[in-house]
Formats: C-alpha cells, structure tokens, sequence
C-alpha cells in the first residue's frame, strides 16, 4: 500500500472549482513535484495534505491513517514555505528547536537534534544568528532543518527556492535532494519551474487547471508527454499540424513530406487533421545521421546562442526550431537556404488534448 | 544659500517659537515662587504634596492596568482580523477611530447611563466597579492609537505564514500567540502602551465624571487654586510625554524583530 494517497480529491472556493478529481499514490521515501503553471491548484493540493484547507470532497491518508479529521498540528508533517518563516525573534538555534519544544522532547534530546540538523545543513558555526543576519539561502536551509528536527512522516516544499537567485537556487536543490535521499523521508515539492522538477524529481504530476494532465519519472514527461498542455508547458516543443494520409499504415504528411509515424493514429480517418510534437534537439542536418524520416523545408532564421545554434524551418507552413551543438566549424543556415533535417520515427509524438 | 533652504530655515524658526516660547515662558514662571530669585519651591511643593503622590499613583497604576486590558484585547482582535477577518478591517478600523469622534463626556455620560447603581451592571455602585469602568474608558481613548500601532506592527511580519509554519511543527494556539507573535510585534505593543500612559497620565472629563482621584482632575484643581504650582505641574506633565515619546523611539530603533522576508 503507498503511503501517501490522495483519493478524488475535491476544493472548491466558492463557486470556483480549484481541484478536481486529484488522485495520487506517494511511495514512503519517494520525490514527488507537482509542476505547473500559477493558479493551477498544485499549491492548493499541497496546503490540503499539510491541513491548512480542508478538501471539499475526496480523502487524504499518511500511512494508513486517514487525515482528513486531524488538524494540522497532529498531522506530523514538516513544511518548507517560499517567503522562509523563519521566527524573527528566535536565533537559529531556537528556530530549529521549536517543533521539539512544542512536542515536550527533553533539554539534552533537543540539544542533540538540533546540533544534528545544523550539522546536517552546514550551519552548526550559525547557531547564534537572527534570521535577519542571515542570506537568504541560509534561512531556507534553516527552514529545512526546522522543517526535519521533529522527524516529521512527510516533508512538504511549497516552492522554496523561488525566492533566491539562480546560482544558490541550483545549489541549494541538489543539497536538498541529497538530504532527501540521506534521510529517506517521503517528499513534495511543489513549482513552476521545469527545470526543478526534471532535475531532482522521482515523480512529476504535471498539473493543469485542478487535474493532475500526466504523472510519470522525468523522462516519460520530457520524452513522452501525453497531452498537448504537458507538452507545451514542459521543454520546448514543436507542434506540427499534420495530414493523415493512411490511418493503416500511420502515414501523414507535413507540406511536401510524408512521415510514418510509430505510434498508431486511431480512429482518425484519411485527410483529418492531426498535431505531432518534434523537440528541437531530436533532429540533425548531417547527411551521415541516423534517422528513418526527414523533413525538408526553408530556412527563416538562424541564431547563435553560444553552445547552439537555433534555427527556424518552415515546413508546409509549420514553423520548426531545431537546434545543433556549436562546433568551430559550424556554419549558419542562412535564410531562404533548403534543408533536410534527418529524425527518428519514434522522435514524434501524436499530441492529444 | 539658496533661497529655498532660507524658507526652510524660517519655516522651522517660526514652528520653533511658537512652540517653545509659550513652554519656557511657563518654565521660567515656575521657578519664580520665591520673590526676586529663581527657585525649584513650586516642585518642592508639588512633590511633597501629598495629593500629587496619591493621584500621580493612581494614575499610574490605572495606566498600567489600561495597558495590560488593552494589549490582551486589541493584539489577538488585530491578528485575527489580519489572518481569518481581513475582510472586516473596514469595520474594525471604523470602530477603533470613534472614539476620535466621540467626545470623552458623551461616551462618559453614556457609561453613567448604562452602568449606575441602579442599573443591571452597577459599575459606579462601588469604588472598585467605578475603577473598572474607569480602566475600559481608558481603554476606549487609547484603542485608536494602540489599534493603530499594533496593526503596523504586524504588517512588517507576515502573520499568516508564521501562523502556518507554527502550526505545522504542532504549535497550539497560545503557543503561535505568545511565542510567534507577541514577540514579533513587541515594538507596536510598546509603542502604543507609551502613548496609553501620556493619555491616561493627562486625562480629565472620565477621572472628573466619574469622580476618581486621578492626576488630570489635580492638575486642574491645582491650576485653580494656587499660581506657580499648575505650571510647574505643566512642566512635569511635558517631560512624563516626552519621555513616553522618547522611550517609543528608543524601541522602535533598537528592536531587533526585523522580519525575515524573502
């Protein structure tokens, strides 16, 4: 049995439906991201299974025990909050402690804790200092440790990086996923940053609207997203609107190309409209590259961007990027200039709504 | 010089004067009492009166107690309003700047009405009861002022998300009040509890109506009665505030709360 489950999981505020129908297993141990776009409901999910909103419908249990009738402060579960939380008028020390005060530990077992989690985050020379003497890095990882002293059965991190820059941001997710993985306790996170999520995830529920569009490892939700929204949102991607040709036989055509595709068509019939998704780093200009399908179509653009160059096709009235590592012998498409760009069959994706 | 800076000069030349000559001119005339020389016998007298002892420590005390009364009821009225209310802020601050509006004698008159010995809740029918409700109309003046600071005091925090990470370490609510809370807004609670005692160390119309011993009815029965005293009084009554107003910027600058925000 999972240890986390989310069962049909309902939140409405007012008239306006947040969440609907949410289903979730956790794995005890596991690394869950609930990624998606602002106003999704991936907070709203989160902020129910920490106690702070009450589902509308649906249950929520930890390892068994249904939480829906226990308040927030008996659910045993640790929190990481975007804007920190740090208690202005604690030290380090005091902050760590205060789940364990609140619990009634003894003065030697706190001592011990809290020592073992400053410890565990780099700041045991900290233990002194006031949030506000403190970057804002350091009190996340503060916020952690508080988050972890009381051996809580869930961690839940509501964005927690969203606040710091981008250099400390890589840095702290990496040292958050190796505490995860040292401590073994069964995580979500939530955020809108893609790159996050595929980073550090064991899962990705990527959410849209209040539903859960597709959940899977990160490389099923790059490589083989199922819905069009999880397509857009994740990565960059082509859309490419196709013609079926023969349903039979998987054949479409793009302009002047005809491409078989791998995956079945269905029920669609000869001269329906079909979109397929292509990322921009499947393809190769190379004549020597492997691949069974080709596109050829007219170069619009072409750019520089350091370790690639990007470059914008227009096949049959679609437009197509694609990008190729920057070598020093690499030379620019030039505009107007016809290319052949060589794929896999498999590199295309039917996108469904 | 600019001619701009010269105004400002000016400016505040003239607001200085028109402060401070009418204060030393009182100060002056309180060190006159003995004939031909400059003397402190108008405080000698005053401070070995034993009236001013009785009524400065009962205005004291009643300071002390409107402080206490008024923190227990306004931090948790303006933090529930911040976290689960905020939609009732209007009405809440609507209610908190009335007694601006509301002339002392009416709301006075209206306690003598609502609360004498022949009513269902006989404040005035005892001395004790008297100071009660003496106490809650102190509470009442000082409730804009308080309400004011208290509620600025909280917005430099993020209430709501102290609350929550409180909440979740399995803190109940005393604990989020008196520990999260209280602490982090210690610098409003000061500030208003200083401004608390100016008001109640100066206030005449409920002290005098509802006949209790307090300090603003002595400074007027002194200022009718005798002629160098009431401005010595008036000097004591000036450096009881400015060392309120000073004590509110000692807190304000050495309160080490800073939030800590993203």
């Amino acid at each position: 049995m999972s240890f986390l489950v989310l069962e049909s999981i309902k939140k409405s505020f007012g008239a306006t439906q947040v969440v609907k129908d949410f289903n979730m297993s956790i794995e005890k141990g596991e690394f869950v991201s609930f990624l998606g776009p602002s106003g999704c409901g991936k907070t709203t999910v989160l902020r129910m299974i920490a106690g702070f909103e009450s589902p509308s419908d649906g249950a929520i249990s930890i390892n068994g025990r249904n939480q829906n009738t226990l308040k927030t402060n008996q659910r045993n579960i640790g929190m990481v909050f975007q804007a920190y939380a740090l208690f202005p008028n604690m030290n380090v020390f005091d902050n760590v402690a205060f789940g364990l005060k609140v619990a009634g530990k003894s003065k030697d077992e706190i001592e011990t804790r809290v020592k073992e989690m400053l410890k565990l985050i780099g700041l045991d020379h900290l233990a002194d200092r006031y949030p506000y003497q403190m970057s804002g890095g350091q009190q996340q990882r503060v916020a952690l440790a508080r988050a972890l002293a009381p051996k809580p059965q869930v961690l839940l991190l509501d964005e927690p990086l969203s606040a710091l820059d981008a250099k400390i941001r890589v840095s702290l997710r990496e040292e958050i996923r190796q505490i995860q993985r040292q401590l073994g306790i069964t995580t979500v996170f939530v955020t809108h940053d893609q790159e996050e999520a595929l980073s550090i995830s064991d899962r990705i529920v990527v959410m849209n609207a209040g539903r859960a569009d597709q959940i899977g490892t990160p490389s099923e939700i790059y490589n083989r997203p199922t819905t069009r929204f999880v397509a857009s949102f994740v990565g960059t991607l082509n859309i490419i609107e196709a013609t079926v040709i023969d349903p039979a036989a998987n054949t479409v055509q793009v302009g002047e190309n005809t491409i078989r595709l791998r995956e079945s068509i269905g029920a669609l019939k000869g001269g329906d409209k079909l979109s397929i998704a292509l990322r921009p780093e499947a393809g190769s200009l190379s004549e020597s590259a492997k691949g069974d399908t080709s596109l050829t179509g007219q170069v619009i653009s072409s750019h520089f961007l350091g370790s690639v160059i990007r470059t914008k096709l227009d096949v049959g009235g679609n437009q197509i990027s694609f990008d190729m590592f920057n070598s020093p012998d690499a030379v620019l498409p030039q505009p107007g200039e016809t290319l052949t760009l060589r794929f896999n069959a498999h590199d295309f994706l039917i996108v469904r709504d | 010089m600019k001619a701009s800076k010269i105004l400002a000069w000016l400016a505040i030349a003239i607001g200085a004067i028109y402060f401070f000559v009418p204060l030393i001119g009182t100060f002056e005339f309180s060190l006159r009492m003995r004939r031909g020389v400059y003397s402190f016998d108008a405080y000698q007298s005053v401070f070995t009166d034993d009236q001013f002892r009785a009524t400065f420590g009962f205005s004291m005390l009643m300071a002390l107690v409107t402080i206490v009364v008024g923190m227990l009821l306004i931090v948790p009225t303006a933090y529930w309003v911040r976290l689960r209310l905020p939609q009732m802020r209007p009405v809440v601050e609507f209610i908190t700047l009335l007694p601006l509006v509301i002339p002392a004698i009416v709301i006075v008159f209206g306690y003598l009405r609502l609360y004498n010995s022949s009513s269902w809740i006989p404040f005035t029918g005892s001395t004790q009861g008297t100071n009660i409700l003496l106490t809650f109309s102190y509470v009442t003046l000082a409730l804009p002022y308080m309400y004011r600071s208290v509620d600025t005091a909280m917005r430099t925090i993020d209430v709501r998300t102290l609350t929550e990470a409180a909440e979740i370490l399995g803190a109940k609510w005393p604990t989020i009040m008196f520990r999260c809370i209280f602490p982090n807004v210690m610098s409003g609670v000061l500030s208003g509890a200083f401004i608390t005692l100016a008001i109640v160390m100066g206030e005449f119309t409920m002290a005098a109506l509802l006949n209790r011993p307090a300090f603003g009815p002595y400074l007027q029965l002194v200022g009718a009665n005798k002629a160098y005293e009431p401005s010595a009084l008036a000097v004591i009554a000036f450096a009881i505030t400015w060392l309120s107003m000073g004590l509110i910027q000692l807190v304000s600058r050495f309160s080490k709360l800073t939030p800590s925000r993203p």
